[in-house]
């Protein structure tokens, strides 16, 4: 029988999964709403509150990605006063990290302070427009510093050659970024939808600073307990990057203690989030 | 519960937990299912991929109860039909398992459909995985796509007696196989490992375009965690009778397996929560 809407809302914590009632809500550190290009993008976002509702979800970090590569500079900006839109419709389950193109040098970190300070916003979003470790991005990394939020980055390796992402980051690229920017708060996106995740974890491994997130539409068995023991619990985060049975479930199944479950599933993100308001 | 997509032994390009007999039962107790449909890992990257059936069997034959018997072999493949006849009379297998891309071979290949007739004629289901892993994540040495949506249609078409089970794949709601009256025999089902319930809500949608007796539980295990498919299963929205039938009732009339009583072939211990 389908569990009530308003029962799984007053289960919105770990209690909702086989998981210590104690801990804190789980928080979903990558998602997306969907581009209002999209005629059905209202009732997509809603499809996604209510499987977060369903699988016992309580936040959702997201932003909203316009399809054009290079990034405009109207596309960001559009996107981001969407999300800020969504964080209204839907409070304290939408945060907003603010995506934007970093070759708008300028633009982008006004962009970024402004989301950040006057919207609420809680971090930043960067895509594929340039890798993370060229110099156009550093700005806006030590933006982040200053402001005290966490840079969620797409990345992803693979072995073939031509690369369909010519400029996408991996774990490599992030390790050497927080070589330079030990105080930056980095998050390297979905282990589980970025190709050869053994790769990953390996380049991440002696990057103390640097955060990977379990989202991806990849289930394979052991990545989760591989990254523990790579990592450390303390430096996953729970997210599904909108693959959402396929990443609770990986949670799930993981044979790894209670007490990193609660970490990863949102222990880690609500520090990374106190790191600004203080928490 | 009936797993059709589980698996034994390695798989070349990644160390795999739970794949001996004991391990991959172990996982399936912890996760309340009953029986599985297994094949061997091994045979996928083997050059005789019947090899790798001699390994499973014995370990087949001590757990027949909960661990049902599927082939590997590739009809490009000398001496394929000496092993068909092994793998069913020695091996008491009830399911062959076809990895196209993988052996270098179409569906549609004249010694393809003699093996799909041949193990029909046996009582065998066809069953054919459309990926081992995902493209994105595979070794330099290879670069091997997902089996064509189109080819399978053809090859359930030229073959309607036969009945197929086709796993690890997504997009069919997009394709000639999820759509409602498509031309095409109802003599294949769909598995669920890497199907949508959520957002785009693939299963959903194939429950609505095929039926309800045309969609079955599988995990992809030790490939894969169970549990994602366990998930979608309880999110699911669909009456109890209908997930019954994902779980267990529809992999038994494919499989054409007696269904236990449910007090008669509990999982050896109780799960931890």
């Amino acid at each position: 029988m389908p569990i009530p809407r308003r029962a799984f809302l007053g289960s919105l914590s770990l209690a909702a999964l086989p998981l210590p009632a104690a801990a804190g809500p789980v928080i979903d550190a990558h998602s997306h709403l969907h581009h209002r290009g999209r005629p059905t993008w209202r009732e997509d976002d809603r499809k996604l509150i209510d499987a977060a509702d369903k699988l016992g979800i309580a936040q959702l970090c997201c932003s909203i990605l316009p399809p054009e590569r290079p990034t405009s500079l109207d596309g960001f900006r559009e996107c981001n006063q969407w999300l800020a839109e969504a964080i209204a419709r839907f409070p304290k389950r939408i945060l907003g990290y603010c995506f934007v193109n970093p070759g708008f040098v300028k633009e982008a970190r006004d962009e970024v302070r402004r989301c950040v300070e006057d919207r609420g916003f809680i971090g930043v979003k960067l895509y594929n427009d340039y890798r993370c470790t060229e110099p156009v991005v550093f700005p806006l990394v030590e933006l982040c510093i200053e402001l005290k939020i966490p840079i969620l980055h797409h990345a992803g390796h693979t072995m073939w050659l031509p690369q369909p992402q010519p400029r996408i980051s991996d774990g490599g690229d992030f390790a050497e970024l927080a070589k330079r920017y030990p105080e930056a708060t980095l998050i390297c996106a979905h282990i589980c939808g970025g190709g050869d995740w053994e790769w990953t974890l390996k380049a991440l491994r002696n990057a103390p600073t640097v955060y990977l997130d379990t989202s991806g539409s990849v289930i394979d068995e052991g990545v989760v307990e591989r990254a523990v023991r790579t990592l450390g619990a303390d430096r996953l985060l729970f997210a599904c990057d909108m693959s959402m049975t396929a990443s609770v479930g990986r949670i799930r199944g993981a044979e790894i203690p209670e007490s990193d479950r609660a970490k990863i599933l949102g222990g880690n993100m609500a520090k990374i989030l106190g790191k600004r308001s203080g928490r | 519960m009936i797993d059709v997509n589980a698996y034994l032994g390695h798989f070349a390009f990644r160390a795999l937990r739970h794949n001996t007999a004991d391990g991959l039962l172990r996982l399936m107790d912890r996760k309340r299912i009953e029986r599985a449909l297994v094949s061997s890992a091994s045979s996928i990257t083997y050059r005789s991929a019947h090899a790798g059936n001699e390994e499973i069997a014995a370990d087949l034959a001590r757990h027949r109860d909960r661990l049902i018997g599927c082939a590997v072999l590739n009809p490009a493949y000398a001496g394929w039909r000496d092993d068909l006849r092994t793998c069913h009379e020695e091996f008491g297998m009830k399911a062959l398992r076809l990895y196209p891309r993988w052996h270098n071979y179409k569906l549609t290949d004249e010694s393809c459909q003699e093996l799909i007739q041949q193990a029909t004629r046996r009582g065998m289901a066809i069953t054919i995985p459309l990926r081992v892993e995902d493209r994105r994540q595979q070794s330099w040495l290879v670069d091997i796509p997902d089996v064509a949506h189109a080819e399978i249609a053809a090859a359930v078409q030229a073959a309607p007696e036969a009945r197929f089970l086709l796993m690890n794949g997504s997009g069919f709601a997009g394709s000639v196989l999820g759509r409602k009256n498509n031309g095409l025999p109802p003599n294949y089902a769909i598995e669920i490992s890497l199907l949508t319930v959520e957002l785009a809500n693939e299963l959903g949608q194939l429950l609505q375009n095929l039926g309800e007796d045309r969609i079955v539980f599988g995990t992809g295990m030790p490939f894969h965690y169970p549990d994602p498919s366990l998930a979608k299963l309880e999110i699911l929205d669909a009456p109890e009778s209908v997930k019954q039938k994902i779980r267990a009732g529809n992999a038994a009339r494919i499989l054409r397996l007696q269904l236990s009583r449910p007090s008669a072939r509990r999982p050896r211990q109780s799960p931890p929560c």
